[in-house]
């Protein structure tokens, strides 16, 4: 047997079964058991954590870890994990009332990537790619209004044709925000962009 | 819910889940300068044998 870790969680009951939960620190992590010689990238495996990481989320707010730490015994997870533990206790403390949401956008223009046969030097190409990602821009208009509907959100550049945007919102206002994205696709149709949660703390999980 | 958002939300959900959230262990990358140059870790390939022998051949 061994465990596909979900998220880290500030109480044990914030956890429920499917998942089990695993002491680190005084922090709980939501395990999924699975058997041991079970893949991690089986189709089905992905949508059903998929599905528990959703229900958890419904319980309470806790902070994702990415997909593909899976552990042995209980002792393996408290023991890689306890170096984040203070700081997902401060985060999962602060944010407890709160949720993630995303904005996906794509960019004004797209940034043309660079070609690897153009270069010689791995490590040329590798940073002209990471220069062409972060060169990916938006209309600065929806930009400006995008910031005002995920307010203190943060931007992450991902390709060299879309950003996103991330912010934290209160549970109670998602549907407000959703409704007010509609609003934001009337002022800014040329605009393609997409707005999706509620997720648990991703980017301000760290 | 129509099939095509159905489609999109699902597509969402799995970019989320692979993509997003904290990195806990095996990983390092590998900078220079302010870039980051290797990623190493999450030692997952979500692919078939095929499809890598392919595109390792091309």
């Amino acid at each position: 047997m061994k465990w596909v870790v979900i998220g880290a969680h500030l109480l044990r009951d914030d956890i429920d079964t499917p998942a089990e939960p695993i002491a680190a620190g005084d922090l709980f992590l939501s395990g999924l058991p699975i058997p041991d010689e079970q893949p991690l990238g089986d189709r089905d495996l992905l949508l059903r954590v998929a599905r528990v990481r959703a229900a958890l989320l419904d319980r309470a707010t806790f902070i994702a870890v990415r997909y593909g730490f899976a552990i042995n015994t209980h002792e393996e997870a408290a023991a890689k994990c306890s170096p984040h533990l203070a700081r997902w206790r401060e985060n999962l403390e602060r944010h407890r009332l709160e949720v993630e949401m995303t904005l996906k956008v794509v960019a004004a223009e797209r940034v043309e990537p660079p070609h690897r046969r153009d270069f010689t030097s791995g490590g040329d190409y590798l940073k002209a790619l990471h220069a062409a990602t972060k060169a990916v821009q938006v209309d600065p208009k929806f930009r400006e209004d995008a910031e005002r509907l995920l307010a203190n959100g943060r931007w992450q550049h991902r390709d060299n044709q879309s950003l996103e945007l991330a912010a934290l919102v209160a549970r109670e206002s998602v549907e407000k925000v959703k409704y007010e994205a509609i609003a934001l696709k009337e002022r800014f149709p040329h605009v393609p962009f997409l707005l999706s949660g509620p997720w648990p703390l991703e980017v301000f999980g760290e | 819910m129509p099939e095509d958002l159905e489609e999109l939300s699902l597509l969402e959900t799995l970019d989320h889940l692979l993509d997003r959230g904290v990195v806990i262990a095996g990983d390092a990358v590998i900078s220079i300068g302010d870039v980051d140059l290797l990623y190493l870790g999450l030692n997952i390939v979500l692919a078939n044998v095929d499809a890598i022998i392919r595109t390792g051949q091309k």
